[in-house]
């Protein structure tokens, strides 16, 4: 299925950063919303700006309009704000982008555990991201520092625990 | 002993005096009458000099027609004032600004999907001059103006919302209440502030303006009047 783009994406002014705060407001949130499906849909979990630039999400050819790399960084900053970003350099040329934060992630595969009765079982990470268990289940494919974190999430809440096994991570769910 | 006229005499002599008088001021009227029909034919017959000589001027030359417009502005006439006037047929004046206004009207039309009506006089007169090409007389934007106030007599519609040195041509009638008009009276920067227009800084040339509520080109589909409102306050 193709992406759908917002009705924004065609409207010439929205890739030039606002003056007027209210505006800005307006058109940030709508930025950070795109970014986050788009991610979402081509199922993109790292971002270098440099690269980005040149994405259709930030360069609409068809309109000859694009997102400045100041303009790019500002949409970058509020999407960190909202939690749903993470530099992975001091330089801030690459990051992750989080669509889906870990803790919502958590959710989901705890959720699948509970459904199949395997609490109090372990698993490996190996298992749980490329399993054939968890073939169709949308963390399927999931990338290994996401899910950690995921599962470092559902640690804090006292649902599961990472354990350490001969070969590599595991975890045991409550 | 000559006694003073009260009697009836003197009644008679003085209702005599009255009606010289009357017929005096009668003929006084009518001495006037003839003095301006002469002066008259005198101004019809050198119009009709001035028409012929210039005719050819007036409806080729912009400029001239804005001197000429002038003129008959401060001797108390509208040449436009009807289509089959005195004035209109002696300098087939009135033909041009109503051909003028037919056009503006197409143009108006066939924007208003996508401009919801609103159209800067700059770009209404840019395509009034393609659509006439190449061999037609010149029209300025100030024969645009009038031929818009002759369509505004005629109750189309037809309105001019002054901004920023020129004018917004409206032909959609009052869709714009009061405080939108006001605020389009103001500057460009004025409409940021009330956030009602984005900046757009990449267009060619410089900045431009737009107005989210009257976008609605759109590849995939018309934005709905919640989207709208999603970028407005």
């Amino acid at each position: 299925m193709s992406f759908e783009w917002p009705w924004q994406y065609n409207f010439p002014p929205f890739f030039t950063l606002q003056p007027n705060a209210d505006t800005r407001q307006k058109q940030l949130a709508a930025w950070c919303s795109l970014v986050l499906s788009y991610c979402r849909h081509h199922k993109l979990y790292t971002v270098d700006v440099m690269e980005a630039q040149e994405s259709p999400v930030f360069n609409n050819k068809k309109i000859e309009r694009k997102l400045s790399v100041e303009a790019i960084q500002v949409v970058f900053e509020e999407l960190r704000k909202k939690g749903n970003l993470e530099w992975l350099d001091k330089n801030k040329s690459r990051c992750l982008v989080m669509w889906r934060r870990p803790e919502e992630w958590g959710k989901l595969i705890y959720q699948w555990v509970s459904k199949n009765g395997m609490n109090n079982s372990v698993f490996t990470l190996y298992e749980l991201s490329n399993g054939d268990d968890t073939d169709g289940e949308e963390f399927h494919g999931l990338e290994d520092w996401m899910l950690q974190r995921s599962l470092q999430a559902l640690q804090t809440e006292g649902k599961a625990e990472i354990i350490t096994m001969d070969d590599g991570k595991g975890v045991k769910f409550f | 002993m000559h006694r003073r006229g009260v009697g009836a005499g003197a009644i008679a002599k003085k209702k005599l005096a009255e009606a010289k008088y009357k017929e005096r001021g009668t003929v006084l009227a009518e001495d006037q009458i003839v003095q301006m029909s002469k002066q008259l034919e005198t101004f019809k017959s050198n119009l009709e000099e001035f028409a012929s000589k210039h005719k050819q001027e007036i409806r080729k030359n912009p400029q001239f027609r804005v001197q000429f417009q002038e003129m008959c502005a401060t001797i108390g006439v509208d040449p436009l004032a009807s289509g089959k006037g005195f004035w209109s047929e002696m300098l087939g004046v009135g033909d041009f600004y109503y051909e003028l206004g037919v056009q503006i009207i197409e143009v108006c039309l066939a924007l208003k999907h996508r401009n919801g009506g609103l159209i800067t006089l700059d770009e209404l007169h840019q395509r009034v001059l393609k659509g006439r090409g190449k061999y037609a007389q010149d029209v300025s934007q100030d024969d645009l103006v009038r031929a818009i106030k002759k369509l505004k007599v005629m109750g189309n519609g037809f309105g001019m919302i002054p901004v920023g040195g020129s004018y917004l041509v409206q032909s959609v009638p009052a869709e714009l209440n009061m405080d939108h008009t006001v605020v389009l009276q103001l500057a460009e920067d004025h409409l940021l502030k009330e956030g009602l227009a984005w900046l757009d800084s990449q267009a060619s040339g410089e900045a431009q303006y737009w107005l989210p509520a009257l976008f609605s080109e759109l590849t995939s589909r018309d934005v709905t009047p919640e989207e709208a409102n999603q970028m407005s306050p």
